[in-house]
């Protein structure tokens, strides 16, 4: 019997200790490092949007912590519906404060010089607001000529819209201002604000003198008090039992933070997720690329199993280089990143007050190179590890298959791959939740892309056209070449397509929303404020326009003062009662009518008629959504406090009310009878179809009812489309990275498929093709491949159109079909575009420096 | 026995495909004495690069033994048996096989970089020099012509001054007279090394000039022979 000896005594190095595993990368990099840096050019596009997006949201919370106070312009802000109650100066007059006012409202401005007239939110300011930062002005010393007289300030959009000059003249209410000047910078103000609802300030001196402080005027006043930082919490402590009494709102400069905080975070999650998808589409491309990376390497790792390599060894000298090159791909991404910051703040100033200043962020340029490293090893690995099971015998004979292993490495791999998109949405969002869902609906959309990409290729195979011409059928066969990566590509692709076109129909939808909303015979313009002295007149003039009078309607204000029973103090002061505050202690606007409008439908109860003399006999109807929040159902009693006067009411009905369709609408509706005697506004609707007829009816309006403000839907839409095109900027300078990473894999993959390519080129010219033809087949290649990359893309994108619309928006689906079109062609033309750029070296190379490169 | 570099045991080597068995190699069985050269021919389809394989430890029979230097390669792992390639086994193929990326002074280094040896630049350099390409250190194997290749290829298999080399075909992409240039560097390098040679070939004349013949057809041995050595 012999004896064998089946040990040997191999010394094991790991990758840090065995330096002949770096040599052996550095050594083969130099041949290879321009196609390595191609896969690292696949991070750099997605860890500079990461790091751009991270750094921005890193510094406006350094300055959120810096600037908090300039955010309010106060310490303290002091919020009523009402004129601030004596009272309550009188116990501020106890306290070591400086006080500041401002009384806000809606109102109509006349600009003099072109007759034009819009609607802007009034704001009259008294006292040194604000008490930190600064209220800036062009020209400087306009805020001060302000508050000498009847000047006002504008809010800079607003004056550039109407071309607004200082010295010219505008009328406001009864009254008509000089314009000092523009406003360019006021704690609280600017973004979004002014877009919705462009400000003109006015001195509070003045502010009755435009008659517009009227009964029924919604006017909101602040108080804005400068404390000593340590009293603050003392002085609310002492106000707030007032402030309760009162239904008076306040705010800090802690709580203005966190509130800005949270929606900056909301913005903030938003953004990073869209540029977290760039940066995994990235991932896709580095693990696609190494993939044929390792593919081609197969050969050379043979060998060196050959010659006594181990897997590992061989593994390592190809991780080595991917690892480093993806760090370097990372460093460059970084450093972009923070160069895009500069850049940013064009496209997302409107998401950002004016206080907060971009600054660089360390911990985002930190965050970015982890990342990258992360995803180099994490997405390399798993398509590099078939190095280490690549068969010795396929030095001998080439077709030697590769056994499948299942290794450990690989499952752990896999799993990490799994959980990475998860844990770093997670953290990018500060929320798992988030993380998770973010994760799935990525996957979903990856998984739709590539089901419908497979698909178009499987069709295209299917039906292939075999009766078109030669170009046409050789550029299609091309497309399915090994190694061509035509499926990643059509999912890298067509995400940057998918998510332009899902943008294009949500804003689509949510404008013919608004347009559909105004549109047959619903009113377009609404009046309010209109007092029951002046309703006749604007009558008339809606009249002797020619407009339709659609709806002419009462409204009351008044409060809630008990419910079922409980006094709303009660209500208030039980911690159990999960009713909230808001409901119950808001001021709502009621009208009374004995029948229900186009927009209403009666769910459940009927209308009750108030019979004269009967006790206990008012019935009123009330929102679907308000009865959930109020928790109140048929029968149920609710007391209102209509201007000082109690009025017990029964609920009789519960009504469905369509918010968006033919307004104004209620949430509570009285019964004819109850409220004619109280103090009351009317709001009257109808429809203007032309811009020249509303202009000058707009003009009547302001000239003869100053106080009379008038809602111009189509002024809406206007302010839809600007507010959603500022949201599209950004959104679609986000989607530019996928897109742009999405064209890098496609270079990359050029670049990878090269030698075959020259080949198959060399082929044909050997056989009699031209260069025109050849350049044709490559044009035609690429097209095709833009246009099922588009249409994947365009495809998914109406299922996701339509979800959101139907789930979360509410609206009704709308598709632009042209516009769709033109997302379609220029991916398709972006994609022949990058693909040509790549492919002329490979069409210009002599076939005879192939064909000795073969030999 | 101790002379023993090579021992194969009823051999056998069976692949399934499409639910049939196909075997490959047939219960072949020999030994190769410490310094012998040897040859294995036959028609395509015989099986000669299967136990090639399988004796350079490339790959695993289905059952039998195969043993070198008194190693059961079989009993093995794949890193195990790498290592001992590096450490006893030289290889020739006959596309050479370079790395591409390395010049052809580091394709020769490599096997003892793997060993972990160090100061082997001299050495290899002697080698090349031996080859004829003094001049070539520097170049890449796209800068060669096939016979210099192949010459950069015998100068890595002799580097760690192997115990056993196997040689496939190693003239078989070449011209006569680079043909000619290779087995005299072959069999002259074999006996100043006194290396075990075990090569597979087409070429009758070559075999001829080895110690022994084997004779492989349908998968089995069908003849063991010695050659008349001049």
């Amino acid at each position: 019997m012999i004896e064998y000896r089946i040990k040997v005594a191999r010394p094991l190095k790991n990758i840090f200790t065995d330096a002949w595993v770096w040599r052996m990368a550095l050594r083969d990099a130099r041949h290879n490092f321009s196609r390595l840096f191609l896969f690292a050019a696949s991070l750099i596009t997605g860890i500079a949007a990461v790091v751009a997006i991270g750094s921005i949201n890193y510094s406006i919370q350094r300055d959120l912590d810096k600037n908090a106070k300039e955010l309010l312009g106060a310490d303290l802000v002091i919020n009523s519906s009402k004129k601030i109650d004596s009272n309550l100066l009188k116990l501020l007059d106890s306290t070591n404060t400086e006080k500041a006012f401002d009384a806000d409202m809606a109102s109509m401005v006349l600009f003099l010089h072109n007759q034009q007239s819009r609607l802007i939110k009034l704001t009259a300011l008294k006292g040194n607001f604000p008490f930190y930062g600064k209220l800036e002005t062009k020209p400087a010393n306009a805020y001060a000529l302000m508050k000498s007289g009847k000047f006002a300030l504008l809010d800079e959009s607003l004056a550039t819209q109407y071309e607004v000059s200082t010295n010219d003249s505008i009328k406001v209410g009864n009254t008509i201002f000089k314009v000092a000047g523009v406003v360019t910078k006021i704690p609280g103000g600017g973004g979004f604000t002014s877009t919705i609802s462009p400000s003109v300030y006015i001195s509070m001196d003045v502010l009755d003198s435009t008659g517009l402080v009227q009964f029924g005027s919604r006017v909101g006043y602040s108080l804005y008090l400068k404390t000593k930082e340590a009293d603050t919490q003392a002085i609310i402590d002492k106000l707030e039992p007032t402030l309760k009494k009162l239904n008076y709102t306040f705010e800090t400069v802690k709580s203005r933070k966190e509130g800005l905080g949270d929606a900056l975070k909301s913005v903030y999650q938003f953004f990073a997720l869209l540029a977290f998808m760039a940066l995994l589409l990235g991932c896709i491309g580095v693990a696609s690329a190494v993939h044929i990376y390792a593919k081609e390497k197969r050969e050379e790792v043979a060998l060196l199993r050959c010659i006594g390599s181990s897997g590992w060894q061989a593994f390592n000298i190809y991780f080595i280089q991917v690892f480093c090159v993806g760090l370097l791909g990372s460093a460059i991404g970084s450093a972009l990143g923070i160069a895009i910051q500069q850049v940013i703040p064009i496209v997302f100033n409107d998401f950002i007050p004016a206080q907060l200043q971009f600054s660089l962020s360390w911990e985002a340029l930190l965050e970015g190179l982890l990342l990258g490293s992360i995803i180099s090893v994490l997405f390399t690995i798993l398509p590099l590890i078939s190095v280490r099971f690549v068969p010795p015998l396929s030095t001998l004979r080439a077709e030697v298959k590769q056994v499948k292993v299942v290794s450990k490495t690989r499952m752990v791999a896999i799993l990490l791959i799994v959980l990475f998109p998860v844990l770093a949405a997670a953290y990018q969002t500060q929320s798992i939740v988030t993380g998770a869902l973010f994760s799935i609906g990525l996957a979903v959309v990856l998984a739709g892309l590539y089901g419908i990409g497979a698909l178009l290729l499987y069709l295209s195979r299917r039906f292939f056209p075999h009766h078109a011409a030669f170009t046409f059928r050789h550029a299609l066969s091309n497309l399915f070449r090994p190694n061509n990566q035509t499926r990643v590509l059509v999912v890298a692709i067509g995400l940057g397509a998918f998510i332009l076109a899902t943008l294009n129909i949500i804003q689509n939808s949510l404008l013919n929303q608004v347009e559909f909303q105004g549109g047959k015979n619903q009113s377009n313009t609404i009046l309010f404020d209109i007092q029951p002295k002046q309703k006749e007149g604007v009558l008339q003039l809606i009249k002797g326009t020619g407009l339709p009078m659609n709806q002419v309607v009462p409204m009351v204000t008044c409060r809630l003062a008990e419910v079922k029973g409980k006094s709303v103090e009660t209500i208030l002061n039980d911690s159990t009662d999960k009713r909230p505050e808001w409901a119950v202690s808001r001021e709502y606007r009621v009208t009374y009518r004995d029948s229900l409008t186009k927009p209403e439908t009666l769910l459940e109860g009927k209308l009750q008629r108030f019979e004269k003399g009967q006790k206990d006999s008012v019935f009123v109807t009330i929102s679907e959504a308000m009865h959930e929040t109020l928790e109140v159902n048929l029968g149920d009693s609710l007391v209102f406090d209509i201007q000082g006067v109690p009025i017990k009411t029964f609920i009789s009905g519960i009504r469905k009310v369509e918010w968006s369709s033919d307004p104004p609408n209620f949430i509570f509706v009285f019964p004819s009878g109850v409220l004619e005697n109280a103090p009351q506004i009317w709001v009257a609707t109808t429809r203007i179809e032309d811009a020249v007829v509303s202009s000058k009816f707009q003009q009547q309006l302001v000239t003869r009812f100053s106080n009379v403000s008038l809602v111009d839907l189509r002024l809406i839409l206007n302010t839809v489309n600007k507010l959603f095109s500022k949201v599209a900027v950004a959104i679609r300078f986000l989607s530019m990275f996928s897109i742009i990473t999405g064209m890098i894999v496609l270079a990359g993959t050029v670049s990878n498929s090269k030698f075959v390519r020259m080949k198959e080129y060399v082929l044909l010219r050997t056989i009699g093709a031209r260069t025109k033809q050849i350049s044709a087949i490559t044009l035609i290649e690429y097209a095709y491949l833009g246009f099922f990359a588009a249409m994947a893309g365009v495809v998914l994108s109406l299922g996701a159109g339509w979800l959101l619309t139907f789930f979360f928006f509410k609206i009704q689906f709308s598709v632009n079909a042209a516009e769709l079109l033109l997302v379609t062609l220029g991916v398709i033309s972006l994609t022949v575009v990058i693909g040509w750029l790549n492919s002329r070296s490979v069409i210009s190379t002599p076939p005879l420096q192939v064909l000795r490169k073969e030999a | 026995m101790n002379d023993i570099v090579l021992k194969a045991e009823a051999l056998t080597k069976t692949y399934t495909s499409a639910e049939r068995q196909l075997t490959v190699l047939d219960e072949v069985s020999f030994e190769v004495a410490q310094g012998n050269t040897l040859s294995i021919i036959g028609p395509s389809g015989s099986g000669k690069t299967t136990l090639l394989g399988l004796c350079a430890g490339l790959d695993v029979p289905s059952s039998g033994i195969i043993s070198l230097m008194g190693l059961k390669l079989n009993a093995m792992s794949e890193d195990d048996r790498a290592y001992v390639r590096n450490q006893y086994v030289g290889f020739v193929f006959q596309n050479f096989q370079l790395l591409q990326t390395l010049t052809a002074l580091e394709n020769v280094m490599v096997p003892l970089e793997l060993r972990g040896e160090k100061n082997i630049t001299v050495k290899a350099q002697h080698l090349l020099d031996r080859v004829g390409l003094g001049g070539r250190f520097n170049h890449y194997p796209s800068q060669l012509s096939g016979g210099e290749q192949q010459r950069v290829a015998l100068a890595r298999a002799f580097i760690t001054s192997p115990k056993i080399l196997f040689a496939d075909e190693p003239t078989g992409n070449l011209d006569g007279e680079n043909a000619a240039l290779i087995e005299e560097l072959l069999f002259g390098m074999n006996r100043e090394e006194k290396t075990t040679l075990v090569l597979v070939t087409h070429n009758l004349e070559l075999a001829a000039k080895t110690e022994r013949v084997l004779r492989m057809k349908g998968g089995k041995l069908v003849e063991d022979s010695i050659t008349a050595l001049p």
